[in-house]
């Protein structure tokens, strides 16, 4: 079957995302960059301008956005809203982190689930010339979110994981390498895409009022161990799991997710400090989809950054 | 006045109303409190239900009905004379935060109006982790909120409870935004522009609709006219105005027959002239000079009036500045204001002064604003010549739509 003729998208981005979208435009001749006025007036309320709208008419076009927070979804509501109405011939909004819904659950009458609100307001974008928009987002944290969005549009889910696997591919043959679940929620969302590789699964099980991290199946001793998970929050549940690796015999851990959410700079605890003490993880591969970490980061071991520009370029092929 | 209690003369008949068959009895039960009260115990054979009635006689002996209904039954009718009770239907009012003075006023208002509270915090991250308290005893009950979006980062977590609270089997929803933000700066002038008013207009417009049907909306004095255009079908827009408030204010100035109204602009007179025909009415002008703006006397004459300008909200008051200086060079004695919402970003109130007597060239008598703005009526209260006028009351009635 001949293949749809590849396609020119104007990419539009939010200002956090900008290094992000320079890389993805970077990526093809056929992705161009386009610029939005992000002002604010003086009660706080954005005052925004798309530039050379009517020049955008009969094009398909993109927006890459990042909610890191909930002060900055209004203004890039604003413009996800206005764009497809521009005569526009498709529109896509690249959304790589979908936050909300990483802490909350629905577990009695009167728990608002805060993905449920982004759900809907995201689904209220109006449909262009090309139909409905749609939707491109990152290892999504709850499998049922998928579930959220109307008719209106058309979530597209990636996973960051084909990064992780070029990434080990460049590791020495020696290593031998182990992946390992932290819970059973990893190992649903990740197992498949990595079942060439032997698995351990780690279990959290309560003991009195804590909650311990033991391994639950598998076998690490003198494997280089990579936790896999979708996203980190403060990190403690990583460094749980390391310990019981290392205690298990593991020779080297290491860590990817998707998503680096640290909130409060919590990455620092991660970082290698050079006082030649034992390093607890080698690498902590995570990507670029929470511009706010990445920028922190930087290149700091053990932290290594796998870009979603490429990825990002192809699904705007779609 | 003397505890004894008076000769009741009941103003109460015992008429049933047209439409049931029960009997009323009439139990009068005469204590000796502070203030003489009769207290009245109806009871209906048809299902035992009671309502109290207490009556209160005043030092002109006028008997007014403090009227406590009973939480299911059916409200017995009483007809004749000065009292008027009305069919109260019961609100559950959740509010935000900053909204909380505001809330408490408006369930003093009324005494079917019931607050609810709400747990708001946030998780690590900074996206919120909210809880509504006691949701299933919600189920069934006209459920409202009282919202503020005061700045585009209050929005989301009180859209995550606008979009919940419908979907809790509620009999009906009325969400109360009395100040409906963005729209006040923005022109739509060119291919580009984005209108943040229609992206609020959209993100309420997708409200759930509950079992009481579309979502009303109650606004006060919304900015742009066409504004109302841009809801969709499942909201019912709901526009006020805090006019009525400053009537009622004027009413009770000494020189309240040397009142005239002055409209900053042509906008401010197409809103509200029709609900202040009866003043005397001036119109200001922005006129182009070169690079500037002026203001302008447009018609009417200020000349020896206590001039009170009106307008739906100030921002940083400059227009108001203005106008104020035009007035009193066109021979006002006295100048005031009133704007529904006192926007006021970064405390540009205080470039309002106040005339303490002297000249209304240098300083207002009165600057009139509701509690549409919770922050700026924080900073004001208290502070000449700024007087907020409660919206309590006709949101209180509102909800009772």
């Amino acid at each position: 079957m001949e293949k749809p003729k590849k396609k020119q998208v104007l990419l539009f981005h939010c200002v956090e995302a900008e290094e992000l979208a320079l890389k993805v435009a970077a990526q093809s001749d056929l992705i161009q960059l386009q610029s939005i006025n992000w002002r604010s007036f003086d009660d706080g309320f954005p005052n925004l301008f798309i530039n050379n709208a009517q020049d955008i008419r009969g094009h398909h076009v993109a927006f890459l956005a990042s909610f890191s927070s909930p002060a900055v979804i209004f203004e890039q509501l604003s413009v996800i809203y206005a764009l497809p109405r521009l005569f526009t011939a498709s529109f896509t909004l690249v959304l790589p982190f979908f936050p909300t819904g990483s802490f909350e659950r629905m577990e009695e009458e009167g728990d608002v689930a805060t993905a449920f609100t982004l759900a809907r307001m995201l689904s209220s974008v109006p449909i262009s010339r090309g139909g409905p928009t749609s939707l491109v987002v990152y290892d999504i944290h709850a499998l049922q979110e998928r579930f959220y969005f109307g008719d209106t549009l058309l979530p597209l889910f990636e996973t960051g994981i084909p990064l992780l696997k070029q990434r080990l591919h460049q590791l020495p043959e020696s290593d031998k390498i182990v992946v390992a679940f932290p819970d059973d929620g990893a190992w649903k969302r990740f197992h498949k895409l990595l079942d060439h590789f032997p698995m351990v699964v780690c279990t959290k099980v309560r003991e009195g009022d804590k909650r311990i991290v033991r391994l639950k199946e598998g076998d690490c001793a003198g494997c280089h161990v990579v936790i896999v998970d979708d996203l980190v929050q403060s990190g403690g549940t990583l460094i749980e799991c390391q310990k019981v690796l290392a205690a298990h015999g593991a020779a080297k851990v290491s860590a990817y997710v998707t998503h680096a959410v640290f909130p409060k700079r919590s990455w620092e605890r991660f970082l290698h400090k050079n006082d030649g003490a034992e390093k607890a993880f080698t690498y902590f591969w995570t990507t670029d989809s929470c511009p706010h970490t990445v920028k922190a980061i930087g290149n700091k071991a053990p932290f290594e950054v796998l870009s979603l520009a490429g990825s990002i370029a192809d699904a705007l092929q779609i | 006045m003397s505890a004894v209690s008076p000769s009741p003369s009941l103003l109460l008949a015992s008429t049933k109303p047209s439409n049931e068959t029960h009997k009323t009895i009439i139990t009068p039960i005469i204590k000796k409190p502070t203030i003489p009260t009769i207290q009245c115990e109806f009871r209906s054979f048809e299902n035992n239900s009671s309502s109290y009635q207490n009556l209160i006689a005043d030092s002109s002996n006028r008997i007014h009905i403090i009227f406590k209904p009973p939480s299911s039954s059916l409200l017995t009718t009483a007809s004749s004379m000065d009292l008027s009770i009305k069919h109260s239907k019961r609100v559950c009012l959740f509010y935000c935060s900053e909204m909380k003075d505001l809330a408490e006023r408006i369930a003093s208002a009324s005494d079917s109006i019931e607050l609810r509270g709400i747990t708001w915090r946030t998780f690590e991250d900074g996206f919120p982790n909210l809880f509504i308290s006691n949701a299933h005893g919600i189920c069934g009950q006209r459920v409202a909120f009282l919202a503020s979006f005061s700045s585009p980062g209050v929005i989301f977590e009180q859209l995550s409870i606008i979009y919940a609270l419908p979907k809790l089997f509620v009999s009906s929803f009325t969400l109360v935004l009395p100040f409906f933000p963005t729209g006040t700066f923005e022109r739509m002038e060119e291919e580009g522009d984005v209108a943040t008013a229609f992206t609020l207009a959209r993100i309420l417009s997708n409200i759930p609709i509950s079992r009481g049907g579309p979502t009303s909306l109650v606004i006060f004095d919304i900015h742009a006219l066409q504004e109302r255009f841009y809801f969709g079908d499942n909201i019912l827009p709901c526009f006020e105005s805090g006019i009525p408030l400053l009537l009622n204010r004027l009413q009770k100035l000494p020189d309240s027959d040397n009142i005239a109204i002055a409209f900053p602009d042509d906008g401010a007179w197409k809103r509200f002239h029709k609900q202040l025909q009866h003043f005397p009415t001036i119109v200001c002008i922005k006129v182009r000079e070169g690079d500037q703006r002026i203001v302008r006397l447009k018609e009417g004459d200020p000349k020896g009036r206590h001039v009170v300008i009106v307008d739906d909200l100030v921002q940083s008051g400059g227009t108001l500045l203005e106008c104020q200086k035009v007035l009193a060079n066109h021979g006002a004695t006295k100048i005031s204001a009133y704007v529904t919402h006192g926007i006021f970003p970064n405390s540009t109130w205080e470039r309002f002064k106040h005339d303490a007597g002297g000249n209304p060239e240098n300083g207002m008598t009165y600057f009139w604003i509701t509690d549409s703005c919770p922050r700026t009526v924080k900073q004001v209260e208290n502070k000449s010549p700024f007087e907020v006028l409660s919206l309590a009351a006709p949101i209180a009635a509102a909800l009772q739509v």
